[in-house]
């Protein structure tokens, strides 16, 4: 066992059952197996999610528990280790108290003392959950971490031309997770009900994994840099 | 959630008239509303598939919905009805139950 001292510990905050995978799933993948201690905090159960097998075998009522255990087979898979819920729900998180949310992140960086935190950009996260998960996060960030480092997450590869979005290129770490594909598509079919829809990911394991792309893009939020310089976050 | 029979869903949703019932209502891209209370006058099934299905209530209000396509009555007596398109996406819900939805 490590001691607290040296375990590296990676506090992810995001809304919805599937944000960890699709987004970043090689890369918790990646420093789980590394032996990095990781946390996951989703903000809702994705209960308002559109879309409900195919065929449809879930409905309104059922979805948010089919999720929350497709999210944990996810999780076994990419290696988190601890999953909690913020029980909010899907599609109402911008309308939670800013104070109060930005609380209850803080309570879990105060509790972990994490060395990196993941979180959405507030503007560039897409959907309004995304950007009021990662507003929260950030000011949680700022208001407790003594250390650490904070980073959002990013869609595909739109930061491998970081100017596009008013960020330089030593804002970006881009991490290779070439060597984690496998464990993604395990959490990616884990997400059936998400997934069943596309069909690339149902065939073979290797046409299956060659729709991944070999890195994954963050940009620096706060924090001091890790050591890892441009493709590593820690 | 299995393929709407017209004739049973209506008897379904006659069990609703007459009472106070919770509603869950969305289309799913646009909007959604929870948990409202009405005292249900009258329901109704229309068209041969998907369905139509309008409720009037308190004696002042209509909710109708179109594009349902499959239902399921839960032994809790909850009644829920939704449509999907042929990729199981859901376009719409309509839930009944006699007590709140979890919200």
């Amino acid at each position: 066992m490590k001691n607290s001292k040296t375990q590296r510990k990676l506090l992810a905050v995001f809304a919805h059952p599937d944000d960890e995978t699709f987004i970043c799933g090689g890369t918790l993948a990646k420093y789980a197996a590394e032996g990095v201690d990781i946390t996951l905090v989703s903000a809702t159960r994705g209960e308002m999610g559109r879309r409900m097998g195919n065929p449809p075998y879930l409905n309104r009522e059922s979805m948010g528990a089919a999720r929350e255990s497709e999210l944990r087979e996810a999780c076994a898979h990419l290696g988190v280790r601890s999953l909690h819920f913020l029980d909010i729900r899907d599609k109402t998180v911008e309308f939670i108290d800013e104070a109060v949310l930005t609380e209850r992140v803080a309570e879990f960086i105060r509790e972990l003392e994490p060395d990196v935190v993941l979180t959405f950009h507030e503007k560039l996260g897409g959907h309004p959950d995304h950007c009021a998960i990662g507003k929260a996060t950030t000011a949680a960030f700022r208001r407790t971490a003594v250390r650490g480092s904070l980073y959002f997450i990013s869609f595909g590869d739109m930061m491998a031309q970081p100017e596009r979005y008013g960020y330089s290129r030593e804002d970006v770490v881009r991490v290779d997770v070439s060597r984690h594909l496998q464990a993604k598509l395990a959490a990616f079919r884990a997400h059936r009900c998400q997934t069943e829809i596309d069909e690339w990911v149902w065939r073979s394991n290797r046409e299956a994994l060659s729709g991944f792309g070999k890195h994954e893009y963050f940009t620096r939020g706060a924090g001091k840099s890790g050591n890892g310089g441009a493709h590593d976050l820690f | 959630m299995i393929p709407i029979i017209r004739s049973d869903a209506e008897q379904q949703l006659r069990k609703f008239v007459g009472a106070d019932a919770y509603i869950h209502s969305e289309a799913t891209s646009y909007i959604f509303a929870r948990n409202f209370k009405v005292r249900i006058t009258e329901a109704f099934v229309a068209g041969e598939g998907p369905y139509r299905v309008a409720l009037r209530f308190d004696g002042h209000g209509w909710l109708r919905m179109e594009a349902l396509t499959h239902y399921e009555a839960e032994e809790q007596g909850r009644l829920l009805l939704a449509g999907y398109d042929d990729r199981g996406r859901m376009n719409v819900a309509l839930h009944l139950g006699k007590e709140p939805f979890p919200e």
